[in-house]
């Protein structure tokens, strides 16, 4: 749903590198929205690359979170978000001292990544941000989002022998037990028949 | 030594190893109940000798799907599973998600009375989760006395919540358009009476641990870590600011009026664990003084807005008037609508930024809420923080980095 572009004077400074970031993102960009909490641009996947790349050359240094949501029956289903944010560092900053007075700005940036279809694959930020390896794990085991190029795209949060992704939205939330079973693995049987 | 060389084990962690190799490395899996854990972690650790060469922190154990649970509950409703994930500082927890939702909603007029209230109560859980976190960090380390300390000074909190709220734990007291129910008249004894008595009490405890000789040979460089790699792991809260980055997001990007309340952001440049100790040390400090700035304003009026859309009428009111029956019976049975759209709120908890990427379909109930839990973040960090300590260390640095097992696994 696209929403018009309101001025935000706080992130003036910010305008001329989010339209350099829509522009790296070619022919996937989705749109760019001046959102009420922070600048946000929706991609395809396979723009995500070029645009994280020139953002991280722009400053932003810390990749906040990385979430997934499911938005069944519409498509594209999956949106994959990125939240970045901008630190100074001893590298960027006048003098370090500076750092320690917490009067500094720390611009956030949202990236929306939106992909459709049973097999959504989102490339990678592993190589980037260590910090990005759980994250793409823990959507890949709700989702099943599949993340190219990920060194060890386990399940994360559930067990490994586990069937389903649950936190999309044509997951059941009853009807799916797992049994124990003795002697042998437990796993997802069909629905107990009510007799 | 052996023929697995342990350079190549740190480079390659996947590097399976057979009983018959000849080698020096042992493979220990600490937890899931090992008591410095803190809940259910578990770490595969490879050992050459007492060194730790990789450590793969496991986790999981705890996992009871409250993002899920939220989407199938009433906006209101789902504060109450909000306030179960990080169950150390359930009201930061809270504090974030009603304060996305009062955004997506375009709520501005909080009362005075509720702002003043809810940067008290967040200061004062705050306080709480790092005495556990002293307390269990300085029992891990060997120093046993402090806890008691610790704890008895937590219970005098626990019991003003309880006084106010009904509740130790889960409270559930911050709603959406404002709190759940005034306080209760003899409430500002209980605060001047536990403003006056922490910090005694703090200084007290900082005599003893501050230059501890046990607390200062355990913890001075280890788990050391550098500022890039800190905001590469995706550090945040204490970690960072133990490295000298002063990003605390009371000051960066202030809610509940913070910007006017007058705290220092303690800081430290070592980076490791002593830094840490330090850091956590100071804040209950700050947030004593922002506790007793609120509790000098604490102006009078109501604690909700006054939306009945939003906020059920008072129980006096609905005996009397049909509209407010009405009012009532629709809260209850259907809750309210949420404008359409997204928005990403994020809050300092104890333990770091404490975000929530909450999304609404226009539904009575949230459509995702997905959080940004610090604690997840910290333990994933032990794969960078662990590696090079001895075996002994890493309690230590686990509990340096203060995780709740609710908040990395949800």
């Amino acid at each position: 749903m696209p929403e018009s572009i309101s001025p935000h004077p706080e992130r003036a400074a910010l305008a001329p590198l989010v339209e350099a970031l829509a522009g790296a993102a070619g022919p996937y960009l989705l749109e760019v929205v001046a959102a009420e909490d922070m600048d946000e641009i929706a991609l395809r996947p396979e723009g995500l690359l070029g645009v994280v790349d020139l953002a991280r050359r722009n400053g932003f240094n810390l990749l906040l979170d990385i979430g997934g949501t499911d938005h069944y029956p519409l498509q594209p289903r999956f949106e994959i978000s990125y939240h970045l944010t901008a630190l100074p560092t001893a590298a960027t900053a006048s003098e370090p001292a500076a750092l320690r007075q917490p009067n500094f700005k720390a611009p956030r940036l949202r990236l929306r990544v939106f992909d459709d279809g049973e097999d959504a694959t989102v490339p990678t930020l592993t190589h980037l941000w260590p910090s990005a390896d759980w994250a793409e794990r823990e959507i890949f085991d709700q989702f099943g989002v599949r993340f190219s190029g990920h060194p060890d795209l386990r399940r994360l949060l559930n067990p490994d022998d586990f069937t389903g992704y649950p936190l999309r939205k044509d997951f059941p939330l009853r009807g799916l037990e797992r049994r124990f079973v003795p002697g042998g693995r437990a796993g997802a049987v069909p629905p107990v028949t009510e007799t | 030594m052996s023929s697995v060389d342990l350079q190549s084990l740190r480079d390659n962690p996947d590097i399976r190893l057979e009983p018959g190799d000849e080698h020096d490395v042992m493979v220990l899996s600490m937890g899931p109940q090992h008591p410095s854990t803190h809940g259910v972690l578990r770490v595969m650790l490879r050992l050459d000798g007492e060194t730790v060469v990789t450590a793969e922190p496991e986790i999981g154990y705890l996992h009871t799907g409250i993002e899920k649970q939220a989407e199938n509950l009433f906006w209101q409703q789902a504060v109450t599973v909000v306030d179960r994930a990080d169950y150390l500082a359930p009201l930061s927890n809270s504090l974030c998600y009603v304060l996305a939702a009062e955004k997506l909603l375009g709520i501005e007029d909080i009362p005075a009375r509720a702002r003043v209230l809810r940067v008290m109560f967040t200061e004062l859980t705050r306080i709480a989760s790092h005495l556990v976190w002293l307390g269990t960090h300085c029992l891990d380390l060997g120093a046993q006395s402090i806890f008691f300390y610790a704890f008895e000074m937590r219970e005098r909190i626990l019991s003003i919540m309880e006084f106010v709220t009904g509740a130790r734990m889960h409270q559930s007291w911050f709603r959406i358009g404002g709190l759940a129910i005034d306080v209760p008249a003899g409430f500002l004894e209980k605060m001047d009476d536990f403003i006056d008595r922490f910090v005694e009490r703090l200084n007290d405890m900082r005599a003893i641990v501050e230059r501890n000789v046990i607390i200062v040979d355990r913890l001075v460089g280890v788990g050391t870590i550098k500022q890039e790699e800190a905001i590469a792991w995706g550090l945040t809260g204490p970690p960072l600011r133990a490295t000298g980055i002063a990003y605390d997001v009371r000051r960066v990007h202030p809610y509940c009026d913070y910007e006017t309340y007058d705290f220092d952001v303690p800081t430290q440049t070592a980076g490791d664990c002593y830094a840490r100790f330090l850091v956590r040390l100071a804040e209950m400090y700050q947030s004593w003084r922002i506790i007793k700035q609120a509790r000098e304003r604490f102006p009078s009026g109501p604690v909700t807005i006054d939306d009945r859309k939003i906020v059920p009428p008072p129980k006096t009111e609905i005996q009397h008037s049909m509209e407010a029956l009405i009012h009532h019976f629709k809260l209850v049975s259907s809750g309210f609508g949420v404008p359409e759209g997204h928005i990403y709120q994020a809050v300092e908890s104890p333990r770091g930024e404490m975000g929530m990427y909450v999304t609404s379909a226009g539904g009575n109930k949230p459509w995702r809420v997905r959080w940004r839990p610090p604690s997840f973040y910290h333990t994933q960090a032990l794969k960078r923080l662990a590696p090079g300590n001895l075996i002994a260390d890493v309690v230590a640095i686990i509990g340096s980095m203060d995780p709740v097992f609710g908040d990395v696994d949800r």
